[in-house]
């Protein structure tokens, strides 16, 4: 699946202010809410930098999802991946700065939007933007999920598990967290495999 | 919607506006960020109306970067500016970002272990499921515009199928996808 994959060398600055880049460049096109961009976080990490495997990569995305608070703090375990090598130390803190990073630019652009809301509210620019960002997220969001789906399941089970619950998360109001539960046991019974 | 009473002159100071967001943090920890969010923001701690907070949540979607997280700088940034933004965000993610930490911890010295490999190979199936329902959840929107479905297909063929990365789709694709649907005349702003 994945082609030639240079490990980064965290130690050399040169390549550390590269990830850093990377991260503070894609925060600017988190689009309806930040998922848009697991399948770029799936490049770098498995991809561009092996950090980690496919499979890691998975494991990483299920428990950002199953902890509390907003998901796409799954930064944060991508950069403690990045640095395990190191030591917890420096994954600890690696992860931190991923997070950092990924957080800053949208964060900034949100401070400037929340105090200028007012002058920008009727523009034509907000309007259009508003309007014409949706179906391009609706793309991303089919090419991420199929990019998941792709990386998480191997057996025609794990398949008949993930749509069942896309489907119980479309038609139901059920917290996502019983199905977690639920397929974990399933997991753990070896039912589900990989 | 029941009606709730303005802001009441409230103005939170930095460490209230940390001390709030930590308690929606702390209260969502079941799920519901946002539910919680507007029941502590407005019906408790009466900072703002409803009507601004719903304010608040569209340019929170509006905008780049998880909307929670937005919602959080937003509150912050309109009482206390950029050091309250900061505060705010401090306050939402200090308890779920450490817990994370303590769990990727976790995870990296444990993930050898062939059971908890067994419960995350079903965790994982599940969370699949839940990305894979992302993109159906905002689709009956634009079922019917045909333009809208042209471009999001577009988008997923770059991605999926021609692989390219994302910043280049997204800004060959916006600007055509913005002039489109830019408001023409006078009465803009209706669909």
């Amino acid at each position: 699946m994945s082609a030639v994959c240079h490990p980064a060398d965290l130690s050399d600055w040169r390549q550390l202010l590269a990830v850093i880049w990377d991260f503070l460049s894609l925060s600017l096109f988190s689009l309806g809410g930040g998922n848009t961009l697991l399948a770029e976080y799936h490049h770098l990490s498995v991809g561009q930098y092996c950090w980690l495997t496919d499979s890691q990569f998975a494991d990483i995305y299920a428990i950002a999802e199953a902890a509390p608070g907003p998901s796409s703090m799954i930064v944060g375990l991508l950069g403690m991946g990045a640095a395990w090598r190191e030591g917890p130390g420096w994954a600890l803190l690696s992860g931190v700065a991923a997070e950092a990073a990924i957080l800053l630019p949208s964060t900034l652009l949100m401070v400037a939007a929340a105090l200028g809301w007012n002058r920008f509210k009727d523009s034509p620019w907000r309007i259009a933007f508003e309007r014409g960002m949706g179906p391009i997220t609706l793309g991303i969001l089919f090419a991420v999920g199929l990019k998941i789906l792709q990386t998480a399941d191997h057996g025609p089970l794990a398949y008949g598990v993930s749509v069942l619950v896309c489907v119980l998360m479309l038609r139901t109001r059920i917290s996502p967290l019983w199905f977690m539960a639920v397929a974990g046991v399933l997991g753990g019974l070896g039912w589900i495999n990989r | 919607m029941e009606p709730i009473a303005g802001a009441d002159g409230i103005v939170p100071s930095r460490r209230q506006l940390f001390m709030g967001m930590l308690q929606v943090a702390l209260s969502s920890f079941g799920g519901g960020l946002s539910a919680w969010s507007q029941r502590i923001v407005v019906e408790q701690r009466r900072w703002m109306s409803n009507e601004e907070f719903i304010t608040g949540l569209t340019v929170a979607r509006l905008f780049p970067g998880p909307n929670q997280i937005n919602m959080a700088v937003y509150i912050g940034a309109r009482f206390q500016g950029l050091a309250g933004a900061l505060v705010a965000l401090a306050g939402m993610l200090l308890l779920p970002f450490s817990l994370l930490m303590l769990l990727g911890l976790a995870y990296f010295y444990l993930h050898i272990v062939p059971a908890v490999d067994r419960v995350l190979a079903g965790v994982v199936a599940a969370a699949g499921g839940m990305a894979l329902s992302m993109g159906f959840k905002i689709l009956d929107e634009y079922w019917r515009d045909a333009v809208a479905l042209t471009f999001a297909v577009a988008v997923f063929l770059a991605l999926a199928v021609f692989h390219v990365r994302l910043i280049p789709v997204v800004l060959a694709s916006g600007p055509l996808a913005m002039a489109w649907y830019w408001p023409r005349g006078k009465a803009a702003g209706g669909p």
